[in-house]
């Protein structure tokens, strides 16, 4: 990646309060017109690290690179980002124009241009016809546009969201996910988005940061985090998995159940111990005759759009989903094929994987 | 005290009041209800507050003989009728006599509480607004030890308090002791309008600190921060989105000051040695040792009459009365 193409550069921050480190050593770029998501469980960091691109927060080392200048110590006021805040902290004392039109006035703008800023702006987020109402008496979703339009009508190179749609219900996040992805793309603005929902970072972002304890865990496009996570945390944290302990042949060679299994992955030592992953929808329900492993079907959920299996095989639980239905109790065969079975190095420490979910 | 029949009246019908309120609540909720346990209060109410308000009424309203009149309250405009009706009774021609000018002291005494109120509460705005500001600061660590800095002197009497300010101001006093050790000239502190003013603001500053504290404290930090992240240097934050949210403290806080400031007693007598007296004082002599108690009553009303209108006149900047809260 050209240096020039980074619109922020986080480099080496670290984060001290009191005595916990709350961020260790990140270096994280964003490149411009990119939707960057900061995914991780709560405590992980991902806040302090949206703060302190906002100024909210200073490190307690490292820098912030902006445009190629260092706005490391820059209050907020000086930044040329605007933020989204989490519970919207619109102004309860003034309208839905008033909110909207605050930085332009601050940026004393003429009256004019306010109004029509302002009108476009209520036009984008399809609350035309608002203005003179108070925040208090919109909903939770009303709000959110208010908030948003109240950020974008300033024109910010970045714009940061600090889970936005964590107060909403499902159906309206669902909705508000689509509209933000089709604003981003529409005005051109880079996005850095924080989020504990795996799912809404694998809908929205170009790319995601996972986080944890402070840490940058894997940084790559969502497609990539959920085909080829790099640890078991990743794995657990994104999407649904089976994970199982295996030791590595030879390169494509895993041994896992007792069995050997043809994989895809190479470049490990030889019977290096590592963690095998094969997602849900990866394991299918064939024949006896067929099957890699045979095994009880132990419990059926129907899930909507599939059935969620447990089938014990090998000495192990294995998660299935499955359109095709397995009744409780019967003997199936379950195959895999290679290309799904991803090998990742075991991490030293094991702690709980999963997040708030 | 000679009650009236009207004013035993009063007091059997307040009693009547209470058991048909309690009835009413029997009646209404089928059977005892928790609003009973209010009761106590409830009679504490009727008995000290409400049959008191019923019999100021009636004074006002009443001469000496339980008869109907309006003569009290002209006796606030003019302060010598009684005087000169006695004159006149006496056969004087107060034209004569040169008598006939209108006695002012209750008038003048009312406007001249009105303005040191006023003084006092403008000064406690201006003091109190940035204290609250700095308590309220989160970053400040300090805050929780100056809001029990702030309470403790309030455990005492006010009349203590006040008594201590004299050894503070006297001739002979603290401040003076010590000028004169530095070779410096004495300061005439006491028994002038300053002393009253100092009394005065040092006694009701917490009213203002505490209210204008609660609404700082309550706001959200993010609106600060979201104002900043729109632009505002700090200045601005202040003034666009902190300041008008503070407002319903504001108001609460003028009112907990301006109210017992216009009725302030005792510490113009104590501070500023009866060349200050104030309407609260003017009450208490009318009272006590003119023993008039039509009058005094009357004056009462008119009292409670602008402070009434004062509260209303407030409501009207703070609706909700959100920053009441702490009291």
């Amino acid at each position: 990646m050209e240096v020039s193409n980074r619109l922020i550069d986080l480099q080496n921050i670290t984060k001290i309060y009191g005595e916990t480190e709350v961020l260790s050593d990140i270096n994280l770029y964003i490149r411009k017109n990119e939707f960057l998501t900061l995914l991780g469980p709560s405590g992980c960091g991902k806040t302090t690290t949206l703060r302190i691109i906002g100024g909210f927060e200073y490190p307690t080392k490292g820098r912030v690179i902006f445009d190629g200048k260092d706005i490391t110590n820059d209050p907020p006021y000086k930044r040329r980002v605007n933020t989204v805040f989490q519970k919207y902290a619109l102004f309860p004392h003034l309208n839905v124009y008033d909110n909207i039109a605050f930085g332009l006035r601050i940026a004393k703008m003429d009256k004019k241009q306010i109004a029509l800023k302002v009108g476009k702006m209520l036009e984008l987020v399809n609350l035309q016809g608002y203005e003179k109402r108070s925040v208090d008496s919109l909903s939770g979703g009303q709000q959110q546009r208010i908030a948003i339009a109240r950020a974008l009508v300033n024109e910010p190179e970045v714009l940061l969201l600090d889970e936005p749609l964590a107060a909403l219900d499902l159906k309206l996040r669902k909705g508000m996910q689509l509209e933000l992805k089709r604003m981003q793309q529409a005005l051109g603005i880079t996005f850095v988005f924080v989020t504990h929902d795996q799912e809404e970072a694998l809908t929205m972002s170009d790319t995601i940061a996972v986080m944890r304890d402070g840490k940058i865990h894997q940084i790559d496009t969502p497609k990539h985090i959920y085909d080829e996570p790099k640890s078991a945390y990743i794995a657990n944290f994104i999407g649904e998995s089976n994970i199982i302990r295996g030791t590595m042949i030879q390169d494509e060679l895993v041994h896992f159940c007792g069995q050997d299994f043809v994989c895809v992955d190479s470049g490990f030592d030889k019977n290096e111990e590592v963690d095998v992953l094969i997602r849900p929808e990866d394991l299918h329900i064939v024949g006896t005759d067929v099957a890699q492993l045979t095994g009880l079907v132990k419990s059926v959920l129907f899930k909507g759009v599939h059935y969620e299996m447990i089938i014990e095989a090998g000495g192990f639980e294995w998660k299935v989903h499955s359109t095709v239905m397995a009744p409780e109790g019967s003997q199936v065969g379950l195959s895999v094929i290679p290309f799904d079975i991803h090998i990742m190095r075991v991490e030293k420490e094991e702690s709980d994987p999963g997040g708030e979910e | 005290m000679n009650l009236s029949p009207f004013g035993i009246g009063l007091i059997v019908f307040s009693g009547v009041l209470f058991v048909f309120l309690i009835a009413y609540g029997f009646k209404v909720h089928h059977g005892m209800h928790r609003s009973i346990f209010s009761s106590p209060y409830t009679v504490w109410m009727i008995l000290f507050t409400v049959v008191p308000l019923f019999l100021i009424g009636y004074y006002a309203f009443t001469d000496v003989n339980g008869k109907f009149t309006l003569e009290n309250f002209a006796n606030f405009w003019d302060s010598n009728r009684e005087m000169k009706r006695q004159l006149i009774g006496m056969g004087f021609s107060l034209e004569e006599m040169g008598m006939t000018a209108r006695g002012s002291v209750n008038v003048d005494t009312l406007v001249y509480s009105l303005k040191m109120a006023f003084g006092c509460t403008v000064i406690c705005l201006l003091l109190g607004y940035p204290a609250a500001l700095l308590i309220a600061d989160r970053k400040f660590k300090l805050g929780p030890t100056i809001i029990i800095l702030f309470i403790i002197p309030m455990w005492m009497n006010f009349l203590l308090r006040t008594i201590a300010w004299m050894s503070l101001l006297e001739d002979n006093g603290l401040i003076n002791s010590l000028m004169t050790r530095l070779g410096l000239p004495k300061l005439k502190l006491m028994y002038n309008t300053r002393a009253v003013l100092l009394g005065m603001v040092y006694n009701y500053l917490p009213f203002m600190v505490f209210p204008i504290y609660n609404a700082l404290s309550k706001q959200d930090v993010r609106l600060s921060e979201a104002a900043q992240d729109l632009g505002a240097n700090n200045f601005l934050t202040f003034w666009r989105v902190v300041f008008p949210l503070s407002m319903p403290g504001i108001v609460s806080g003028i009112t907990m000051v301006f109210m017992p400031s216009v009725t302030t007693f005792f510490i113009p007598r104590v501070l500023g040695g009866g060349n200050t007296e104030m309407f609260g004082d003017l009450i208490e002599r009318t009272f006590l040792t003119a023993d008039n108690w039509n009058v005094g009553s009357a004056l009462s009303l008119l009292m409670m009459v602008l402070i009434l209108m004062s509260i209303s006149l407030l409501r009207k900047v703070d609706p909700e009365g959100e920053g009441g809260s702490f009291v």
